[in-house]
């Protein structure tokens, strides 16, 4: 190396200074295009509803880069996509620094300062890692290129589930346009930087400065290696140049005012969106302020500009429709069309100078960027979309609002309608009395204490399917004497127990929500306990997240974890081990909703069985199709259920005997589709605690059953 | 344009419910209190001509009953009534469905509605003459069933089709003002949100008593009524028994079972 001035790159060497005022004022142009975008872009977000994500900015800014420097969300469920975007990303983001550098000492230090830092060993090590960066800025876009034009992933098809073809927006192909003009603009940018890299070394390469030192460019060293055999000399490189360098400049200016109109906006909207992100979306739905008149999302700017602003993070990658379970069931739903449509929407109607009248903000309809009631009403919120969207666009929240507006002008199926009225009258789905609720109690050889009356230790929520089902009262029932055994002070709360109101909420009935959760939470802490345990995920979701919201803080477990120490602490003694060769299918709620993942597979494996994955587990987790009240409506006859499609998956499992699962609902799902998918004798669905209930002798209680 | 619609908060039985000490009821205990399924009905039919005319409509709900009945009316304003009326005094207690449209046609009276709708009957009671009797003390003509209504705001008459047996329609011409009872089926009635009857708690529901409407005790409760609730009970279960035997032991069995239900 050589610390010298001489080697460094003259900047517009050889150019005449009308050339050169022309660039700058042809740059200006650009920034000035930018700033435009930027701001109709920042208009557009501030005629949202206010959020209150503005707290802890440095903790979410850290966070930011961490996910952004690691592509940690880009390369789940698709490592080669991923690392092509890290190629990609940190090739710009180099290439921006390098541009940034220059522009420091060209226009601000030397100027100003006369101090010059952009010569001999710097600018030598300078030249290595951008050639670097841009040789890996080409390979990450050119598999980018191949991916899109020849892996044919369904994941990358803009057509439309829940649009005709024929319809003026099935097939978006203005964003495959546009996908294809980014890609070649970008690629074009980075092969004529090369190029021009190249011509200038062959251009100067009597000069020693430059000639003998261009190995520290070695893409360009070896262009111009392959450029001389073909016969090019200093000349021709001198007289070819200038047009290569005007064409590379304006396009890669060009691009840059394109920014904030086109797909390129991710690298802001992107950014911030992640900036963002609620670690609770969709685990704790927003409240409706106690003075709005109106529940939910009519109009666009019923949005927030934090959800505005996700719209435009979105880069159609379709990994939330690869996802989702409605979607996958041929259901007219796709959260990244919901988003696209909303998004389309947004810049029509916002981006004007004046905002449209309040008919033409409408986000409800069956016209262009209008989302159809049919395709909220086919969403489970399972959370699926919102795990894996790697920009953390936040779809579920925006779904239950536009829900809470369709509820409130009675737009549902008539059967869902009839389950709310019945849970507002009887505070359960299943329409049975009050007094019922802890029926299947009677059954067992010992009373179970009444939490409302003496102090315990433990309160079990038991939740609607659980008290209700006669399945599931099975199980139940052997929680119970599971509790019991164990010597655990517990309790319930008997007929004040309400339904917990998860997917109440999650419907959007958000008035039956309060109702439920503030009597509920009343109840509650007129109670005297130490912590709270359920079986049912969806209540311990609502009770754990939500309630919070409404002045009700308690410690709750699932009964997952709870047995899991039980079993650790030898309190719960089994007394033998099962030989099953079973699987697990985590329960949205509490898999990818509270990321209690770990608890049932290692009560599984306590319990000696050997445990199968699925392809599709722990955060992939596919949703039995019962969610945000899904259970409620019924399914259309013809097409798949979600649960039938996860029979299918787990049939896969050569040998397997048992499709283990944690969660009222799962049950009842799960043996429905066993019996219609044909799997019925090949192996049985389980709930976890009869498994358990398998490895434990009940002696003494056996014989109180008898003698009572 | 106004249109009164007659509600009604009915019961329904919980789960082993008991009857009361007097035998006349239920035990108030094991009862779940709800509007009348009839009525939203003919609240939605009231909604529809107000929200399809050009003239102003005014709905309003009225209903006779205790305190707990402004639940009821309140989900009747969440659903977009203007106003609501509730009739009460002590003395209504017991009165059957003749007495309850004397008190109806008093309230009519006062507010002078140029329609009134009620539900065919109530799920509880099932007299299915509320509605006729309001007519009745009024002198208005009436249609009782009514599947289909053909009405706008301000007409002098209507076209209704009457649900008779065996899936008969009868198209009548009425003219108005009259009385309309409401038939399950003739729309779809919405669905009142609960957030939407939680703000209905805003609007004051009007609380009427008999000496408003020009009544008095005398006119109304058990003691004025034509009909009165003597008992109410669960019947036996029917049994069934297999006889066997001889002709003749079959006939002389059977003998006795008759003399033991006829109480000899
Ligand atoms: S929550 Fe689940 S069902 Fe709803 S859009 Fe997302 S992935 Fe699809
Ligand atoms: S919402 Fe997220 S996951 Fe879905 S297409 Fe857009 S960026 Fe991809």
């Amino acid at each position: 190396m050589d610390n010298s001035k001489e080697i460094t790159r003259v900047l517009f060497e050889n150019f005449q200074p009308q050339a050169i005022h022309l660039f700058y004022a042809i740059g200006y142009l650009a920034i000035a295009v930018f700033t435009y975008g930027v701001y109709v872009q920042i208009r557009k977000y501030r005629r949202g509803k206010p959020d209150g994500s503005w707290n802890e900015l440095f903790h979410r800014f850290v966070d930011m880069v961490k996910t952004m420097a690691t592509h940690r969300t880009l390369v789940r469920r698709d490592k080669s996509a991923g690392r092509a975007h890290g190629l990609i990303f940190l090739g710009f983001v180099l290439l921006f620094i390098g541009t940034s550098t220059i522009t420091l000492e060209y226009d601000i230090l030397e100027p100003l300062f006369g101090v010059k830092f952009w010569y001999g060993n710097f600018y030598l090590l300078f030249s290595l890692v951008l050639d670097l960066a841009g040789l890996g800025l080409i390979v990450g876009l050119i598999y980018m290129m191949y991916r899109r034009k020849w892996l044919h992933l369904p994941k990358l098809d803009y057509k439309r589930v829940d649009r005709q073809e024929g319809d003026p927006d099935f097939d978006r192909s203005q964003y495959r346009r546009e996908d294809w003009a980014f890609l070649w603009s970008f690629i074009l940018i980075g092969i004529t930087g090369f190029i021009l890299e190249a011509t200038r070394l062959v251009w100067l390469n009597d000069r020693p400065e430059v000639w003998d030192y261009r190995m520290w460019s070695p893409v360009g060293a070896l262009l111009a290696q392959i450029m001389q055999t073909f016969g090019m000399v200093s000349e021709s490189a001198g007289a070819f140049r200038p047009y290569l360098w005007w064409f590379h400049g304006l396009l890669s200016l060009t691009f840059i005012a394109c920014i904030p109109y086109t797909k390129i906006k991710h690298i802001f909207t992107a950014a911030t969106s992640l900036m963002f992100k609620d670690p609770l979306a969709g685990r704790r739905l927003p409240k409706v302020p106690d003075d709005q008149k109106t529940a939910g999302y009519k109009t666009i700017t019923d949005l927030t500009w934090k959800n505005l602003l996700h719209l435009d993070a979105c880069t159609k990658c379709g990994r939330c429709q690869e996802a989702c379970p409605a979607n996958a069931v041929g259901a007219p739903l796709s959260p990244r069309d919901v988003i696209l449509s909303l998004r389309e929407f947004a810049n029509h109607a916002l981006s004007a100078k004046e905002l449209p009248k309040e008919a033409e903000l409408n986000i409800h309809g069956k016209d262009v960027g209008q989302v159809f009631m049919e395709t909220l009403w086919s969403c489970r919120t399972c959370l699926a979309c919102v795990e894996i969207c790697p920009v953390a666009v936040e779809h579920v929240p925006i779904i239950v609002q536009m829900r809470r507006n369709l509820v409130e002008a009675g737009e549902m199926e008539p059967l869902l309608e009839k389950t709310l009225q019945t849970i507002h009258k009887t505070g359960n789905s299943f329409g049975e009395s009050k007094r019922k609720r802890a029926a299947w109690a009677k059954e067992l050889p010992f009373e179970i204490k009444d939490a409302r009356k003496e102090p315990v230790d433990v309160l079990w929520f038991v939740g609607d399917y659980a008290s209700f089902d006669p399945r599931n009262q099975k199980v139940t029932q052997s929680f119970a004497k599971l509790m019991h055994h164990a010597g655990v002070n517990f309790g319930l709360l008997f007929e004040a127990e309400l339904n917990a109101g998860n997917d109440v909420r999650r419907v959007g009935e958000e008035g039956l929500y309060e109702l439920l959760a503030s009597s509920n939470i009343g109840t509650l802490q007129a109670c005297d306990f130490a912590s709270i345990v359920t079986t049912d995920p969806h209540s311990f979701n609502t009770i754990r997240n939500e309630y919070p919201d409404f002045g009700g803080k308690f410690e709750i477990e699932h009964y997952t974890t709870l047995v899991k120490r039980l079993i650790e602490t030898g309190q719960v003694k089994l007394k033998k081990k099962l030989d099953y060769r079973v699987t697990f299918h985590d329960p949205c709620h509490l898999g990818r909703y509270n990321k209690g993942y770990d608890a049932p597979r290692e009560v599984i494996k306590l319990l000696g069985c050997e445990l199968v994955e699925m392809a599709r587990n722990r955060d992939n987790s596919f949703c039995c199709g019962a969610g945000g009240g899904r259970i409620w409506i019924p399914d259309p006859v013809g097409i798949e259920k979600p649960s039938a499609n996860r029979m299918k998956e787990a049939g896969q499992i050569e040998g397997l005997q048992v499709f283990v699962v944690s969660c009222p609902k799962d049950l009842t799902m799960f043996e429905d589709a066993l019996k219609t998918s044909g799997f019925e004798g090949q192996f049985v669905v389980r709930e976890l605690i009869e498994l358990i209930d398998e490895c434990i002798e009940y002696e003494v209680w056996e014989d109180t059953a008898v003698t009572a | 344009m106004k249109i009164l619609v007659a509600v009604k908060q009915v019961a329904a039985l919980d789960e082993d419910f008991e009857i009361r000490a007097d035998e006349k009821d239920v035990d108030e205990d094991f009862l779940l209190y709800d509007l009348n399924e009839w009525d939203d009905f003919s609240l939605e039919e009231a909604m529809k001509i107000k929200e399809a005319g050009t003239t102003e409509v005014e709905v309003v709900v009225v209903s006779v009953g205790p305190d707990r009945v402004d639940e009821s009316l309140r989900k009747c304003l969440a659903k977009g009534a203007d106003r609501a009326i509730r009739v009460w005094d002590d003395s209504i207690e017991g009165s059957d469905a003749i007495a309850i449209g004397r008190i109806l046609a008093a309230v009519a009276k006062k507010e002078a509605p140029d329609m009134i709708f009620a539900g065919v009957q109530s799920s509880d009671q099932a007299y299915a003459s509320t509605g006729i009797s309001t007519a009745a003390y009024l002198n208005w003509p009436h249609a009782a069933v009514v599947a289909d209504l053909q009405y706008q705001a301000g007409n002098k008459s209507a076209v209704v089709r009457r649900e008779l047996e065996g899936g008969l329609l009868q198209e009548v011409e009425i003219n108005c003002p009259a009385v309309l009872t409401i038939q399950l089926g003739i729309n779809k009635p919405r669905y009142a949100s609960l957030r939407g009857i939680k703000q209905a708690a805003a609007k004051p529901i009007e609380e009427v008593t008999l000496s408003d409407i020009g009544l008095s005790g005398a006119d109304v409760g058990a003691g004025n009524s034509m009909s009165h609730v003597r008992r109410m009970y669960i019947p036996a279960k029917g049994r069934a028994e297999m006889i066997e035997g001889t002709i003749a032991e079959q006939a002389a069995k059977l003998i006795q079972i008759m003399n033991e239900f006829k109480g000899v």
